[in-house]
């Protein structure tokens, strides 16, 4: 009897964890808004941090972006072809990039860098007490590391997205016409058509930003709530980037749902 | 036989300078020095753990060096070696890590290996452990199950990096007794490397000494302990003064 | 091949950490030619011992009870969500340009099978998979048993890498189609609600051709090839302790997602070219 309950225990003790740690990450954010609210946070932190994640994640927002701004051509392409209207590959392929390809896919490398990177480091200076050393300070270890670094993972983010999104645009543009033939007057035609608006640009940014919270409250939290040595950072670095993998996907449906 | 000659490495810092040592047949050799003098890094260079910048290196009139991947293997498994954090497998037992050497060794039949791994495990004083995972030995346990592993292909070459550390006095004697009895046994080419200055003197025949990557001693036992060498004279007997 | 310099717990980073953006594109170019050249030895090396040698089927087995434990919760909710996602915009976007949404599921079905199935479940896999063979076998490194493996004339890339290779390549297969299953009924059930489309209509394969389905599986395949090979090489040039082995992983992630955005490029193309 007892292994029969043993998949409803193990769900049910999922669910527990999911709700303690969407607890830990709502009063770690209902203290960063406070300080945010003060401007009480450390700004040479935040330049610090906002150079170290954004010059280091630079090459491979790049590269995804060309990858992924090309793939989406391809995928489109037979679609349009099939219509006939083949001048609309612009649209075709913008409005899946701005939308939802360009945010969520510059989210996910950013998470798997930038998040995993911040979780293990705030993580290392948990576990050798480096926060209590910073109370023993009087400094408020909320408004000098975490403020600081959940701002600037949100605008790296943000910012990331708005070249992301640019530079997707042009590999689409030149894959469009190496592999479809289409020359990129016509795509950016087709960008700029009737079918498409600054609401789709609008709209994900706006998700952009949303997964800069949602990345930088999961590795914000996980960082500082760390428990067990060394061992303990992995798991909590674990923890971050499948919690923001699953956040952003979960996130972009309900924002998706709403902004349209 | 171990031939080095002028053997370099430089990292972010120069780990080995210009090292020449000759570590003859059957001979039980100590190296010591201070910590990241680059003890550890000479006996992975010699087993091709880790190339060097320069220099040559022969074991038995074989240039490691030149030799393929391929020679590799099969010149590696001329050597035992004890890691200093031990280096046991975590996903084995105690006795199929013990086995491992001898498994790979190829030609010796399931029953022999069995039994050579229980003879290891009681020289080593763990005969109960064949069962046990490392992770939930002690530390002199795992140290003392990394000796049985690197002594049980009976390899005419061992290297032990820092055998008896963590270890009571008591067990540390012992297990220098027990290396040091089968190494005359069966002479053995051994390379040792210890802190433990006083108890690794009593069995060494010949000692090198290596501070900040270079070698600045090489000579016999006695000839060590009387040595005036500045840098020697004070390793060996603890002075707290001089130019350590 | 000679010996790889890095398999050492001694060793220090290979090149300094400074300079401003375009140095740190110039370094990320650098590193990642020889990391390509690396990459290229370690599959070479694991295709010679998956000819030449034994294979360890236990192994094998453990492994791809490791990869489906820790990716299929992740999976299902992500590619869950992603249907509903997928039908919600193209539904709208449709409803724009061609106010008939009867093709709505024979799109969806098309772009499953030749995009989104194989390389959503890559990309999660690139996470989960590639951090934690990264993580085992940089701990390995760090704790030296890397080198007690060479001592005793096993290669590492037969003993470590060729049964996560082999695991990988049939769980990325297996888990792409569980995924595909779950998608349609997430894309079923949204269209429905949200659409009034219904699930009859939805299920289209009409466009689904033999094409779509061999570029799905060519997708799985290399990507299955690449995740486990990717973050095994970041795990075994691990260096610098216990932090490494973190850097490491997140090397692996990184490295693995951005070989899957790679490779989906190339496949794809390639079959769009092949196939017109």
């Amino acid at each position: 009897m007892t292994k029969m309950f043993s998949p409803i225990h193990g769900a049910r003790e999922g669910l527990m964890n999911l709700a303690a740690t969407l607890g830990q990450m709502g009063i770690v954010a209902s203290q960063i808004s406070r300080r945010l609210f003060r401007l009480d946070f450390d700004r040479e932190e935040l330049l610090r941090n906002l150079y170290k994640m954004g010059v280091k994640s630079v090459p491979i927002v790049l590269l995804t972006a060309l990858f992924t701004g090309a793939t989406m051509v391809v995928q489109a392409a037979p679609i349009v072809q099939r219509y006939g209207a083949t001048q609309l590959l612009g649209w075709g392929a913008g409005f899946g990039i701005l939308r939802e390809v360009g945010p969520i896919l510059t989210a996910l490398m950013i998470s798997g860098r930038v998040g995993a990177n911040n979780t293990a480091e705030l993580g290392t200076m948990t576990v050798t007490e480096q926060i209590d050393a910073l109370r023993a300070l009087a400094i408020d270890p909320i408004a000098f590391l975490i403020v600081p670094r959940f701002v600037a993972i949100v605008l790296t983010l943000f910012l990331s997205t708005l070249y992301a999104d640019a530079v997707a645009l042009v590999g689409a543009a030149y894959a469009g016409q190496a592999l479809v033939g289409v020359d990129p007057i016509t795509f950016y035609n087709g960008l700029t058509s009737d079918f498409m608006g600054i609401a789709d640009v609008t709209n994900g940014l706006v998700k952009s930003a949303i997964f800069g919270i949602a990345i930088g409250l999961a590795s914000c939290t996980f960082g500082t709530k760390v428990t067990g040595g060394a061992p303990g950072v992995g798991r909590a670095v674990n923890a971050t980037v499948v919690a923001s993998a699953a956040g952003i996907f979960v996130v972009d449906y309900f924002v998706s749902f709403i902004l349209t | 036989m171990i031939q080095i000659q002028h053997l370099s490495k430089t990292f972010t810092h120069p780990v080995l300078r210009n090292v020449t040592l000759r570590v003859p047949a059957g001979c039980l050799y100590g190296l010591i020095g201070p910590g990241a003098s680059g003890k550890s890094v000479l006996l992975k260079m010699i087993t091709a753990l880790m190339r060097p910048d320069s220099g040559t290196l022969h074991v038995d009139g074989q240039d490691v060096l030149g030799l393929s991947d391929i020679e590799l293997a099969a010149f590696r498994l001329k050597f035992g070696m004890l890691f200093q954090n031990n280096a046991l497998f975590d996903s084995m037992t105690v006795a199929d890590n013990i086995a491992f050497p001898l498994r790979r060794l190829g030609q010796v039949s399931e029953a022999e290996i069995s039994d050579r791994v229980r003879e290891r495990l009681s020289a080593v004083s763990l005969a109960e452990f064949g069962d046990r995972n490392p992770s939930s030995l002690s530390g002199g346990q795992k140290k003392r199950v990394g000796v049985a592993r690197a002594t049980i292909t009976r390899a005419p070459i061992i290297f032990y990096d820092e055998p008896a550390a963590g270890l009571d006095p008591v067990t540390s004697q012992r297990i220098f007794d027990l290396l040091r009895k089968e190494q005359e046994s069966a002479k053995t080419t051994v390379i040792m490397v210890s802190s433990d200055i006083d108890r690794l003197l009593t069995v060494t025949d010949r000692v090198g000494m290596m501070f900040r990557g270079s070698l600045v001693f090489d000579g016999s036992t006695a000839e060590a302990a009387k040595s005036e060498e500045p840098h020697v004279k004070q390793f060996i007997h603890g002075l707290a003064e001089g130019p350590l | 091949m000679s010996a790889t310099p890095n398999a050492s717990a001694e060793t220090t980073s290979p090149l300094p950490e400074n300079g401003g953006l375009s140095a740190s594109i110039g370094r990320t170019v650098f590193e990642g030619l020889d990391g390509a050249r690396e990459i290229y030895g370690v599959f070479v090396r694991t295709l010679y011992y998956l000819a030449r040698a034994r294979t360890d089927r236990d192994a094998v087995i453990r492994q791809m009870y490791e990869i489906g434990n820790r990716s299929v919760f992740l999976l299902t909710v992500v590619i869950g969500f992603i249907g509903m996602i997928f039908v919600l915009q193209a539904g709208l976007q449709m409803q724009r340009v061609i106010p008939d949404l009867s093709m709505l599921g024979a799109s969806f079905m098309e772009l499953l099978v030749r995009e989104l199935a194989p390389t959503i479940v890559a990309l999660m896999l690139a996470t989960r998979v590639g951090a934690g063979i990264a993580a085992e076998i940089g701990s390995m490194v760090v704790t030296e048993q890397i080198d007690a493996l060479r001592m005793c004339a096993a290669d590492p890339i037969d003993y470590l890498v060729k049964p996560r290779f082999i695991a990988c390549l049939i769980m990325t297969t297996i888990l792409t189609l569980w995924s595909g299953g779950v998608s349609v009924a997430s894309g079923i059930v949204t269209a429905e609600v949200i659409f009034q489309v219904t699930p009859r209509t939805f299920w289209n394969l009409s466009l689904v051709h033999a094409s779509d389905v061999v570029t799905g599986l060519t997708k799985c395949v290399a990507y299955g090839a690449a995740i486990p090979i990717v973050s095994s090489h970041c795990g075994l040039s691990t260096f610098g302790g216990s932090e490494g082995v973190g850097s490491a992983t997140t090397r692996a992630v990184v490295q693995s997602s951005l070989a899957v955005i790679v490779l989906n490029f190339f496949i794809s193309s390639a079959a769009f070219i092949a196939f017109k």
